[in-house]
């Protein structure tokens, strides 16, 4: 350590005051009551998806042109961002602080830009080899399955894919029209999934009926039902087995699979969710003029909104309050339906208020075809037994699938209703992660609280108000022509645009703000990290007022 | 070249002829005249220097503090306010021994506001450890901006010129203007022996603890008491080169003088006028400008004034709870040597004209008021 310089008169000293030799001795940082130190936190987007993709990583990474690396950081929590960049609900989005500052960041316009790298550079997905003894089955290839597949492949176990249709991707394939979801995406996306590891695929076979369960446990170390919902439900009222009136998702099933359908002059849908969304806009596509008819407000409804607008601006009508009560037959034809007029009463379980009839009200439309979106049932024929069930859904003991057989899993609608496809691929992959412990015999994990910022945490006089860069999409008139699909994705001029508009919530993005502000220069900077020294940090907290990010968090010295 | 040009402009050519290197400063009224003309010069390559916009007169210092800090000559002018809000920065230049010099058009301070003249707010800034030197004439005033670099840069302490808000800063006066080419021989360039150098890393401005700090200030004062001599010295260098020369004190027909007036800045060339009625009619009195306020020239004070029987100080400030400034400092030089009496009048605050006529009511009173009961009498005020 260098010393003290004393002098023993005024005449050894310089006119200015300055410093003859290193001030180093003056070991400052002993002046610190409050210590900064780096921590990073997680950002709110991470928390708002379902299956914590950790998008301030991606995001930064593809700031920095590292886009390999995004897209492989999407991949340890999500198997096919080609499709949830295309038809996520993007509850990140929600999170995301941006939008108390401006407009939140289009994560699902980025994510879905790195999900179409990911197909166009083949080499990326690394292929992992069989190096577990132990086999596990997967039935059921929509979202769930395939991501359980997926993540199970990747530690290694050889899986084999159950599915009870010919072609792989359960409602990804039948129950979302291919203007949202091209069919030849999907089909690169699940190519991919199966290449990447030691994946064998039986379709055709339906669990539970072709092979039952117990078979399958007999020839498999641990089993995962990923078996979604198969049949809407019905209406409850008379006469809706005859002519006229069909379940929406057949409808659906029938116009994927491209045949060719002719629902007739006049539409209405009934529902509010995405499959009667789906549904309206395919039967607008065939010809037909279509209403929607939901028995709460728009306020209420559990579609997606931009499919919501989306439907709106291609011309599909909306009928809020009313309920088809009776059905007019005409010649053996669908001529008219009797509605009931509804209001909203007290609040249900969903927390949404609840129609209730309005008494003696009722009106009457011209209906060729009447189509029910108003929920989907599971099929659980020769699983209810096997698995203890409720509500006819497969019964879980948490996030991590386990059912009341130690050996069997399950997750995605079928175990939680109709929800979302990146919810089922939360489901699957956690449920993979859970079934490697137990065939390991690990102990799980410690469940930790993480820590969060908001926008009161950001220094915001760092950051520039911009509008949020919208996908770009084909016309409205060219959409409702036909099943192009009517986004085209961000450019790479866009994507650049829209990930510089991150603030990296809580997490260090390197800007260099604490290292060029630090009054002490206590602040060291390595090749891809800061550190304090602490012999000099005076704890004056300059560097934690100018992190834009709040990724510096502060403690009191000997506490 | 002789020209007619105002007070402030006389500055402006000042430090044109001392080549200053950087030039920062913020517009205030009187002052401003003085920086625009720089500003032109600058643009128009008359003077070689980096002309600093700043958004307050405390960064206006600041930038000065940084450029002599760097080896650089620096000026700056201001006013009242202006000069108050530097004050931090005055004392910075001080602590650091740096030599820059500014300008201050002396102006009232407000509240009430106010743009005319009166010394309060140089005067305010008597202990921070500038050198002070109150101009007369524009002459004066372009020919002490040389001066005031050469003794700034020789004692390593900044130096602050004074004028008169209107009475100097906006009246014109023929002036001899200087030129660079001839300053040349009386001020050299400035080439500090320590300076910011990356070759040569220090930090400055540094942590002194108690066991250095008093030494530090101890040669501050050391400079100071030097100061008086290199002053003398400097204008008698000038005067040899430019035939012109000031002095620390001007003494005006104070040999035989029995009542002497002290006076400072502009007021000075109005009491000589009175000082030449009272020895018409046979009062023999006589009058004592101050030029140099700090480092106050005790003994050359002393020598002028102890032959006199009696000292009137005539006072453009006020120090409010005690008296005038002037008053308390000739007080002070002549302490415990002589008990000659020494009256004090306080005039002409906030611009408030002091005429022959005013000078002369002091003078009628001082001459017939033996020993004033009040320690502080106010001339003009309607009470």
């Amino acid at each position: 350590m260098v010393k003290k310089i004393e002098f023993k008169s005024y005449k050894e000293m310089p006119i200015r005051p300055m410093t003859l030799g290193s001030m180093m001795w003056n070991l400052t940082g002993s002046w610190r009551n409050v210590r900064p130190f780096y921590e990073f936190k997680t950002s709110p987007c991470i928390l708002g998806c379902p299956t914590n993709e950790n998008i301030q990583r991606y995001i930064y990474l593809v700031n920095e042109g590292r886009h390999e690396e995004a897209w492989r950081t999407i991949i340890d929590n999500n198997p096919m961002p080609a499709v949830t960049g295309r038809v996520c609900f993007h509850p990140c989005m929600t999170k995301c602080t941006r939008k108390d500052f401006d407009e939140a960041v289009n994560i699902n316009a980025i994510e879905r830009s790195l999900g179409d790298m990911g197909l166009e550079n083949g080499d990326w997905m690394k292929k992992a080899k069989a190096s577990r003894k132990e086999k596990v089955a997967v039935v059921g290839s929509g979202p769930a399955g395939l991501s359980c597949a997926f993540y199970l492949a990747r530690q290694g176990y050889p899986v084999t894919l159950f599915e009870r249709d010919k072609a792989l991707g359960g409602v990804l394939r039948w129950g979302i029209p291919e203007y949202r979801l091209p069919n030849d995406v999907l089909d690169r996306v699940i190519g991919q999934i199966l290449d990447s590891g030691p994946i064998v695929v039986k379709p055709g076979v339906k669990a539970g009926a072709d092979i039952s369960i117990d078979e399958l446990k007999k020839e498999y170390d641990a089993v995962f039902l990923g078996l979604g919902l198969m049949s809407s439900r019905s209406l409850g009222i008379d006469g809706e087995d005859g002519k006229g009136v069909e379940s929406g998702l057949e409808f659906l099933r029938r116009v994927n699979s491209g045949a060719k359908v002719d629902p007739g002059a006049k539409v209405v849908v009934i529902g509010g969710g995405n499959t009667a969304m789906d549904v309206a806009r395919c039967a607008l596509r065939a010809g037909s003029e279509v209403t929607v008819v939901y028995r709460r407000t728009r306020n209420e409804m559990p579609a997606i909104a931009e499919e919501i607008e989306e439907a709106e601006k291609e011309g599909v009508a909306f009928h809020f309050l009313a309920v088809p009560k009776e059905l007019i037959r005409k010649g053996g034809k669908l001529a008219r339906v009797i509605f009931q007029k509804m209001e909203l009463g007290e609040p249900d379980d969903s927390g949404r208020r609840r129609p209730v009839p309005v008494e003696g009200k009722t009106f009457e439309m011209g209906v060729d075809r009447l189509f029910t979106a108003i929920g989907e049932q599971a099929d659980l024929q020769g699983i209810d037994g096997p698995v203890e069930t409720v509500w006819n859904l497969v019964k879980t003991g948490g996030e991590t699938g386990e059912t009341s057989d130690p050996r069997i899993f399950a997750g995605g609608d079928v175990v939680t209703g109709a929800a979302s496809v990146v919810e089922a691929i939360a489901a699957g992959r956690k449920a993979a992660e859970r079934m490697g412990r137990m065939l390991d015999g690990e102990p799980e994990p410690a469940a930790e609280e993480p820590k969060t910022v908001g926008i009161e945490d950001m220094n915001t006089d760092y950051f520039i108000h911009s509008k949020r860069n919208p996908v770009p999409r084909i016309p409205v008139d060219k959409a409702k022509a036909g099943f192009s699909e009517i986004n085209t994705g961000f450019t790479d001029e866009l994507l650049a645009s829209e990930a510089e508009r991150c603030f990296s919530c809580g997490v260090c993005n390197y800007c260099d703000n604490c290292w060029i502000y630090c009054p002490d220069v206590a602040i060291k900077r390595h090749e891809d990290e800061y550190e304090f020294d602490y012999d000099y940090c005076k704890g004056c907290l300059v560097c934690v007022f100018e992190c834009p990010r709040n990724a510096i968090s502060i403690r009191e010295e000997g506490k | 070249m002789k020209k007619v040009i105002m007070g402030n402009h006389a500055v402006s050519y000042g430090v044109r002829a001392s080549e200053a290197k950087v030039i920062s400063a913020y517009p205030i009224t009187p002052q401003t005249h003085i920086v625009e003309l720089l500003s032109e010069m600058c643009a128009n390559g008359q003077i070689d220097a980096k002309f600093i916009k700043v958004e307050s007169e405390h960064s206006a210092m600041a930038a000065c503090v940084g450029a002599s800090a760097a080896g650089s000559r620096a000026f700056t002018a201001t006013s009242s306010q202006g000069l108050l809000l530097m004050h931090e920065m005055l004392h910075w230049a001080v602590g650091a021994r740096l030599p820059i010099v500014l300008a201050n058009v002396n102006r009232a301070v407000g509240p009430p506001w106010s743009i005319w003249t009166d010394q309060n707010d140089s005067l305010s800034q008597r202990d921070v450890g500038w050198l002070q030197i109150y101009c007369e004439s524009n002459q004066e005033t372009q020919d002490t901006v040389p001066q005031a670099f050469k003794i700034a840069e020789q004692l390593q302490m900044p130096v602050m010129l004074v004028m008169d808000a209107f009475f100097l800063s906006h009246t014109y006066e023929i002036v001899d203007i200087i030129e660079k080419e001839q300053v040349r021989k009386f001020l050299p360039p400035y080439k500090p022996e320590i300076k910011i150098d990356t070759a040569d890393q220090h930090s400055f401005g540094n942590l002194a603890g108690p066991e250095n700090y008093m030494e530090l200030r101890y040669m501050i004062q050391e400079a100071m008491d030097r100061g008086l001599e290199v002053i003398k010295r400097v204008d008698n260098e000038f005067k040899e080169i430019f035939g012109r020369g000031y002095g620390l004190i001007d003494p005006y027909r104070c040999d035989d003088a029995e009542i002497i007036f002290v006076t400072s800045g502009t007021v000075a060339s109005t009491t000589r006028a009175v000082i030449d009625d009272l020895r018409d009619e046979g009062i023999k009195a006589g009058s004592l400008k101050i030029r140099v306020f700090r480092p106050f020239p005790i003994e050359e004070v002393f020598e002028v004034l102890s032959k006199a029987k009696k000292v009137a100080v005539i006072d453009r400030n006020i120090s409010f709870g005690a008296n005038g400034i002037f008053y308390q400092e000739i007080k002070s030089a002549l302490y415990g040597r002589t008990d000659i009496p020494i009256l004090g009048y306080i005039a002409g605050l906030g611009g408030r004209d002091i005429t022959p006529k005013v000078v002369r009511e002091i003078a009628d009173k001082a001459i017939g008021d033996e020993h004033p009961e009040r320690y502080i009498n106010w001339i003009g005020v309607k009470i």
